[in-house]
């Protein structure tokens, strides 16, 4: 047991000051004796004279000391202290992500968590002097916040940690750690204490980084059943209907039963079973008719620890004819390849930019540099324009494939294994895009949104390639068509990631709003106010699932908001984070707060008091 | 009759006789068998007929066989005188009943008896005032001084009556000085409480070396053996005015019993060793059971 504020401590000097009090208090008696002779031996035997005879069976003193020394040791406020006691800046993450919501942990992780660093705050030492710590709490939810700054104050800390809400967003926590990580630096003294069920934390990055983590883990078992992808397509198989892919995945060590429903626009319209094995996905593919614009949602009917993946929604809209022209001296594959590339697709060819582009969804430049570029989307391949690589353009003979994303849409299904290039453009990539296909020292395929503007870059004349020969071309051909379609990047907008903001451009069509409104999942209503040159809509409070509905003047559109994260779905707890491949943090110890006891000393001296004052009465009674 | 001792004790002690180690060595004549050779029906000796030997006490029956002139000497039969010392002082006015009052109806008793038996009586009381005294008070002082014959027992009830205590007194040098002025030793009593702060030793020294057979008596009044008030005290000496601070309770009850033992034990040792008959009582005994047993068992009379 330690001491807060032990300064306290000298209120022990009235301990003494008591005990003089009683002895000051002694008016002795005076009496006539015949003699004092044999007081006197007495005195010699026994020393009687000895004032603390007179405290030897008086209980009012005791207890009064006792009440007392109650006092001063509740002033002095007593703790143990845990380990980590003595930092004197205690950075606290409280993870609010969607597996903190996890009832495993009663009645949620999060409130377990919160309910830890709720003793951690009783555990701050407050006194003067060089005691004093102080406490920082963020909030690693949608975003990560810092929600109270460094203060001693409980009160607020308090405030804070219970104004703190959980959200349906992935973990932030790398986020959170960063800034923590600067808020610690060069401070010797300082601590960061996580409390996190572990799941979805890639702390690779703080491999090498002095991070003085303290991690506070909760959560007991992975009893979890999530929806952790929802696509919606076209029914390759039956044009007339959808096809909406989910994919269920069972993070318990059992295997699992449940039924899938599949609603549109709030309707059940289909149900099926799905059973699980232990640890493993499922995909679940539905074909639907959808008779117009809408919305598909999928729900899980199970019960299990974590209720917020148990349902997905996603903006379906009706296929609309692509617009594809195409700016060509004449590639036949290409041709082919795009006109094969759906049914939707409408293909016109030109030799130049003219005037047609104005009408069309997507532009493919094949070895063309135009005079202007268009403004829509553009497939480019071979065009070196410095609009798009302010450092220069250059050139490179036969690059060896070394590496492509195949994690990306636009490779989905696509090999690069045996083909070769004569030469390409090479160019760094440039900020905008991300590299597709790499060759030793230059992208070969750029993917990546320009202004408004969705770029498909190759840097390569494909007929001087390889390529065209291989199964592979019309497969990117096709995925570039439907990354390119205005409507799928759309679609794409009306997706988030719960906690990720909302952002919607506004066209020219849609007039001059003064005023959107969004209706949340929960019902409650936003009022955005939209300037006279406001060019988009965003909205940022998404960190519940659900449907959202945006109204605009007098158009409405709605968004879906969706967890979708098989990291943040699984969510077997972790006694140990690892950062990197070496560095493990441990759970903290189970001791981990100074607990203060100084209310219990308190209840003790006010007990000692009334029982004091009833003993005093007692006996002048 | 008197206040001091009730008929049916003064019958009983009428029976009693103070007990003498010694012959008698007054000048008196009294009951009391002696080393003097005088008139008395006890025979003692014969001796030689001298000029001027009462012819009286001629032993005709031996002249008659021996043709000598013998003359038959008798014990001279003397009284044996009791001196009474009464500590009168500020400490014996204490104890219910007050050491004082037990002292002289002790002293009245013993003094009776001796009466009783043809013997003198003088009781010393200590301190003494002199010119402050009131004068009944020290006429029955004075009275007291010698008194003989039963006749004289009420007189002597009477004075001793009119006696009270005050006053600081110095228990040596007055029993010392009593057994100076002395002019015959013989039983001595010493009725006292012996809490003296220069102690009792001298006086009584003093005593056994004039030769007196003395009796001590301690009175205690009961408060002294059990005390009574508890707490924080400062006790005031009644004689010296001194002043004692305690802290007293009853938890130190038995280690001042056993001050109180252990002081009697060495006043009993110091009167036993130097063949003083010794007896502690405190005031509240009863009287006959002091007088009819305790003091027959200590041999002061019978």
């Amino acid at each position: 047991m330690s001491f807060l504020s032990p300064i306290a401590f000298l209120f022990a000097i009235a301990l003494p000051v008591v005990v003089v009090f009683y002895l000051l208090k002694r008016k002795r008696v005076v009496r006539l004796v015949p003699s004092t002779v044999l007081w006197q031996r007495f005195l010699a035997e026994n020393q009687a004279s000895a004032p603390f005879q007179k405290l030897r069976r008086n209980w009012l003193l005791l207890l009064q000391l006792l009440l007392l020394l109650l006092v001063v040791l509740a002033l002095a406020r007593p703790y143990f202290s845990g380990t980590t006691g003595e930092a004197t800046l205690q950075v606290v993450i409280l993870d609010a992500s969607a597996s903190m919501q996890a009832t495993d942990e009663s009645p949620s992780r999060f409130e377990r968590a919160r309910k830890e660093a709720l003793t951690l705050v009783d555990g701050l030492k407050t006194g003067m002097g060089d005691g004093n710590q102080q406490m920082l709490l963020m909030v690693a939810g949608a975003a990560a916040e810092v929600k109270q700054s460094a203060t001693s104050e409980k009160s607020a800390l308090r405030r804070a940690l219970l104004a703190a809400e959980v959200t349906d967003a992935p973990t932030r926590l790398a986020e959170a750690l960063r800034v923590a990580e600067t808020l610690t630096r060069d401070k010797p003294g300082a601590e960061i204490h996580l409390f996190s069920d572990g799941a979805g934390v890639d702390l690779t990055e703080f491999e090498t980084k002095d991070l003085r983590l303290v991690y506070h883990p909760v959560g007991i078992r992975s009893s979890n059943l999530g929806i952790v992808s929802l696509d919606v397509k076209l029914n390759p198989e039956d044009p007339s209907r959808r096809a909406v892919f989910v994919n269920v995945a069972n993070f318990s060590a059992e295997s699992a039963e449940t039924t899938l429903e599949l609603l549109f626009d709030g309707q059940v319209i289909e149900s099926k079973s799905v059973s699980v094995a232990a640890t493993n996905s499922t995909p679940v593919v539905f074909a639907a008719a959808q008779p117009r614009n809408g919305i598909f949602s999928v729900r899980l009917n199970s019960k299990d620890d974590l209720a917020a993946d148990n349902q997905a929604s996603i903006v379906s809209r009706l296929p609309e004819p692509i617009r594809v022209l195409l700016i060509s001296r004449g590639n036949r594959f290409l041709e082919r390849a795009v006109a094969a590339s759906g049914p939707n697709v409408e293909v016109s060819t030109a030799t130049d930019l003219g005037a047609a582009t104005q009408h069309a969804d997507v532009v493919i430049l094949d070895d063309v540099l135009p005079q202007t570029m268009p403004s829509g989307n553009v497939l480019a391949i071979h065009v070196g324009t410095t609009n798009w690589f302010p450092e220069g353009i250059g050139s490179l003979e036969a690059p060896p494939v070394v590496d492509w994303k195949n994690t990306h849409p636009l490779l989905r299904f696509v090999s690069l294994d045996n083909v070769q290039v004569a030469s390409t453009l090479a160019v760094k990539t440039p900020t905008w895009a991300v590299s597709l296909v790499d060759s030793p020292s230059a992208p070969l395929v750029l993917a990546g949104e320009f202004g408004r503007q969705r770029i498909v870059w190759i840097g390569f004349d494909t007929l001087q390639s390889t390529w065209p020969l291989r199964i592979s071309f019309p497969i990117f051909v096709a995925n570039a068509m439907e990354w390119l379609n205005p409507a799928t990047a759309r679609s794409d907008l009306f997706q988030i990631r719960a906690g990720d903001a909302f952002r919607m451009p506004l066209g020219e069509a849609s007039g001059h709003p003064v005023e959107a409104t969004v209706t949340v999942p929960s019902g409650v209503v936003w009022k955005l106010p939209l300037g006279p040159d406001a060019r988009e809509i965003v909205f940022g409070e998404t960190s519940r699932q659900g449907v959202y509905r945006v109204n605009y003047g007098t158009n409405q559109v709605e968004f879906c908001a969706n967890l979708l994260d098989a990291t943040e779905s699984n969510i077997a707890p972790r006694r140990e984070l690892s950062l990197g491949r070496h560095g493990t943090v441990g759970a903290a110890r189970v001791q981990r707060a100074n607990l203060e006891y100084w209310r219990w000393f308190a209840l003790g001296g006010l007990g000692i008091l009334m029982f004091e004052w009833w003993w005093f009465h007692r006996r002048t009674a | 009759m008197n206040a001091l001792l009730p008929p049916d004790l003064l019958r009983r002690l009428e029976q009693l006789q103070l007990l003498a180690a010694r012959r008698a060595k007054s000048s008196l004549k009294g009951e009391r068998r002696s080393r003097a050779r005088g008139l008395s029906v006890e025979f003692a000796d014969h001796r030689n007929y001298v000029l001027g030997d009462d012819l009286r006490y001629l032993d005709w029956n031996l002249f008659g066989r021996l043709d000598k002139l013998f003359l038959k000497l008798y014990e001279e039969e003397r009284e044996l005188p009791l001196r009474i010392f009464l500590d009168c002082s500020e400490s014996m006015n204490f104890g219910s009943p007050s050491k004082f009052d037990f002292a002289r109806r002790v002293a009245a008793a013993v003094g009776y008896v001796a009466l009783c038996g043809f013997d003198r009586v003088s009781i010393q009381c200590f301190p003494e005032p002199g010119a402050t005294l009131q004068p009944p008070e020290a006429a029955a002082r004075g009275a007291l001084r010698s008194v003989r014959g039963k006749t004289s027992s009420l007189t002597f009830f009477k004075s001793l009556s009119q006696l009270t205590a005050g006053g600081a007194a110095d228990f040596n040098a007055s029993v010392k000085r009593g057994a100076m002025e002395a002019r015959q030793t013989g039983a001595a009593l010493v009725l006292s409480d012996f809490l003296d702060p220069a102690g009792y030793e001298a006086g009584l020294t003093a005593l056994i070396g004039r030769g007196f057979q003395v009796t001590a008596i301690q009175i205690l009044a009961p408060e002294e053996l059990d005390p009574t008030t508890f707490g924080d005290l400062r006790l005031v000496d009644s004689e010296s005015g001194a002043e004692t601070e305690v802290t007293f309770g009853k938890y130190r009850m038995s280690a001042y019993r056993q001050s109180v033992a252990n002081y009697l034990e060495r006043l009993r040792e110091y009167c036993t060793g130097r063949g003083i008959r010794f007896a502690t009582v405190a005031s509240s005994t009863d009287l006959g059971e002091l007088l009819l047993k305790q003091l027959r068992t200590a041999e002061v009379w019978a």
